[in-house]
């Protein structure tokens, strides 16, 4: 199942090029949960703080279950 | 007072050139702590006095003499906690909005006042000529400012430092667009920190009051020191070990919220038209951080360090030095016009800052009179050759400068998209409240901000109840209305008692209530506890509402844009949402005690206010 990923902030370290602009294609599992996904990005899951799938708040346990959705990975970030 | 002030407020009477000091009891300093909330208390003071001379407050013209200003610093401002640098700056009205003048800002600015001895300065009356105020260790002066006129905000604060040979003083001034009277003009201090909101520039230029520059050596004494040290190392120690304001902040500056705020498909775009920006990234805090940076700049006292030194180095808009933009300029300025330009928008933000001028309300205002011009609104005649339209960074640019200096079009964007959308026939394309334009987050994906912007006391505005920190960066149901009324109230009310604190606002990602009377208990002495701080911020936002309920601002004008209201969000994350604000509306008068936006009597009293 293909999805695309895109890592902002500080997880940019890891994937300097990923941006909005140019997402990470992925071939994944059905069944694949965030926590999966995390961790095949070689991240910890503590760095990763806010996950959007489609723009939709979404938590670690969760299975991705539609084909080409958009994964946005955040660090703690905040201003205003 | 013995611990935490420096117990001298000066006021000035400019048209008299007359400055005497006074003080504020003990008992007063209990209920309002400092900053805003002594501020709001002074205000509610002469509106008694003003209408005890017969002048009605509601139609009283807030560039007249008789407006006051007041900058404030509370009892934390200028001691060893972390990012007390700050003070508060207040008018009775603004004259953007008509509702009350508010700002909070960072620099140096308040640290130094309290330095040069003085916890908070009065301005009414109205110079002759113009004129500036120096204070330095105690010694207060007023000074001919006529050479001074014209300069732009970086050109009069290392004039006046020089003039006093005083290197690192604080200097508050207004530039150029305050000057010519602009009602969204700031108050700039350090170069490039403003009380942003609400026209306050234009204010202090209605009063021929150029600048004001503070320095000294005093110190406010600290009724318990060991403690207060011990207290101070824990929360330097866990703003440190915040995601937020120990990394994101300081790496990225207040632009990381670009990404984030589109991802959730509530980044206002093209005058609030949709709120997906397909070009954010080009605007986002990491495009900033690897292509313009040059280094970070914190305010005094600050372990945090959002501010940022920037260069446009290639494309049509160089600048070798210049600070920021914020989140808010870059989404005002680039963003809600669609440019998505970051060269553009440095320098748009620039013109800002020397000129003197609220990014948010320039930028939003440019992107109203884009919506306009999309919908055949401005004559060709008014347009005087300027391509406007979305997407145009050059007519950014251009018109921010002509904003300042009330040229063509620019008059009508100084006036505020309230006015100009009226002016030109479609007052609903004015994305305001109580005439204030609102920040960067679409309340149609994020329900508790709408609340929020609908009751600010000052109008549209994020600083009086920043429930992003909640829906968004946090784990609350953005889209839900429930539980939003109280989100909404403790929000608005915690920050009422920062403002009076005074120190930044940003330290709330990582400190509560708790920790907050963990710094006001040992620097005054006071016992105090969380409950007790909450009570004084409501007390503050309260009073504040009974004086702009004397300006007739009432439940009517706790509204939002029709556009939020009714237009569904065409695309994206938040598709097909709007706000249901009546709802949230209802239940946060029965929270707040307040009948059709006025405190009840029981409130009052319940308060202490009567």
């Amino acid at each position: 199942m293909k999805i695309y990923v895109k890592v902002f902030a500080s997880l940019r370290k890891k994937y300097p090029n990923i941006s909005d602009l140019n997402p990470l294609e992925m071939e994944i599992d059905k069944g694949t949960t965030l926590a999966q996904l995390i961790a095949m990005l070689k991240f910890d899951q503590e760095e990763v703080k806010i996950i959007l799938v489609n723009g939709l708040r979404a938590s670690v346990e969760d299975i991705i279950n539609e084909e080409d959705s958009i994964i946005s990975l955040f660090p703690a970030v905040g201003g205003g | 007072m013995e611990f935490g002030y420096m117990n001298k407020w000066l006021k000035v009477n400019l048209t008299l050139k007359e400055f005497k000091d006074f003080s504020i009891s003990e008992d007063i300093l209990r209920q309002f702590v400092g900053g805003k909330g002594i501020a709001v208390h002074l205000l509610w003071k002469y509106v008694s006095k003003l209408e005890e001379k017969g002048i009605n407050v509601k139609d009283f013209n807030a560039l007249s003499s008789e407006n006051m200003l007041i900058f404030a610093t509370g009892p934390v401002t200028g001691t060893r906690s972390p990012n007390s640098g700050r003070h508060h700056v207040m008018a009775l009205k603004s004259p953007l909005t008509g509702s009350i003048g508010s700002g909070n800002t960072g620099g140096r600015w308040g640290a130094k006042l309290k330095f040069a001895g003085y916890d908070g300065i009065v301005v009414i009356g109205k110079a002759e000529d113009p004129v500036y105020i120096s204070i330095i260790d105690g010694f207060v002066e007023i000074h001919d400012a006529t050479e001074l006129w014209g300069k732009n905000s970086i050109e009069t604060s290392s004039h006046l430092r020089n003039k006093h040979d005083k290197k690192r003083a604080g200097v508050s001034c207004i530039g150029p667009a305050g000057e010519n009277l602009v009602p969204m003009a700031v108050i700039m201090n350090e170069e490039h920190r403003a009380a942003g909101r609400t026209g306050l520039g234009a204010v202090m230029a209605s009063k021929n009051l150029k600048a004001i520059i503070v320095e000294g050596n005093d110190k406010p004494n600290i009724a318990k020191p060991d403690e207060f040290d011990l207290k101070v190392k824990e929360h330097v120690e866990k703003l440190k070990e915040n995601g937020v304001t120990g990394e994101g902040l300081p790496t990225y500056g207040t632009a990381v919220l670009v990404n984030i705020i589109n991802q959730n498909g509530m980044l206002p775009t093209k005058n609030w038209q949709t709120g997906v920006n397909p070009e954010a990234e080009k605007i986002s805090g990491e495009t900033l951080t690897e292509e313009y940076l040059i280094n970070k700049h914190p305010c005094w006292g600050c372990v945090v360090a959002c501010g940022r030194k920037t260069k446009v180095d290639k494309g049509n808009y160089k600048i070798t030095y210049t600070e920021g933009p914020e989140y808010e300029s870059i989404w005002a300025l680039g963003g809600s016009t669609a440019i998505n330009n970051m060269g553009a928008v440095i320098k748009a933000n620039h013109y800002c800052d020397i000129f003197g001028m609220d990014p948010i309300s320039v930028g939003s205002s440019i992107a109203a009179a884009m919506e306009l011009n999309e919908k055949g609104m401005i004559p060709e005649d008014d347009l005087q050759g300027i391509d406007l339209r979305f997407g145009n960074a050059d007519a950014v640019v251009e018109l921010t400068w002509m904003t300042a200096f009330r040229q063509g079009l620019g008059f009508w964007i100084g006036e505020g998209s309230r006015k100009m959308c009226l002016h030109y026939g479609s007052p609903d394309l004015s994305m305001s409240v109580k005439g204030l334009e609102m920040p960067a987050y679409d309340p149609r994906g994020a329900k508790g901000i709408g609340l929020n912007y609908a009751t600010g006391n000052r109008g549209g505005c994020h600083v009086t109840g920043y429930t992003i920190a909640a829906e968004i960066l946090g784990d609350v149901d953005r889209f839900t209305i429930d539980g939003k009324a109280e989100l909404t109230k403790i929000f608005q009310d915690f920050t009422s008692l920062v403002n009076s604190s005074v120190n930044c606002l940003f330290l709330t990602f990582a400190l509560g209530l708790d920790e907050y009377a963990e710094m006001i208990g040992p620097i005054t002495g006071w016992d105090v506890d969380s409950d007790e701080l909450l009570t004084i911020g409501e007390r503050i936002t309260n009073l504040e509402r009974m004086i702009i309920n004397k300006f007739g601002i009432t439940g009517k004008d706790d509204t939002l844009p029709k556009r939020l209201l009714e237009e569904k969000m065409p695309e994206g994350p938040s598709k097909g949402q709007t706000v249901d604000l009546d709802t949230m509306k209802e239940e946060y008068y029965e929270l707040r005690g307040w009948v059709n936006g006025i405190p009840s009597e029981e409130k009052i009293i319940e308060l202490g206010l009567k």
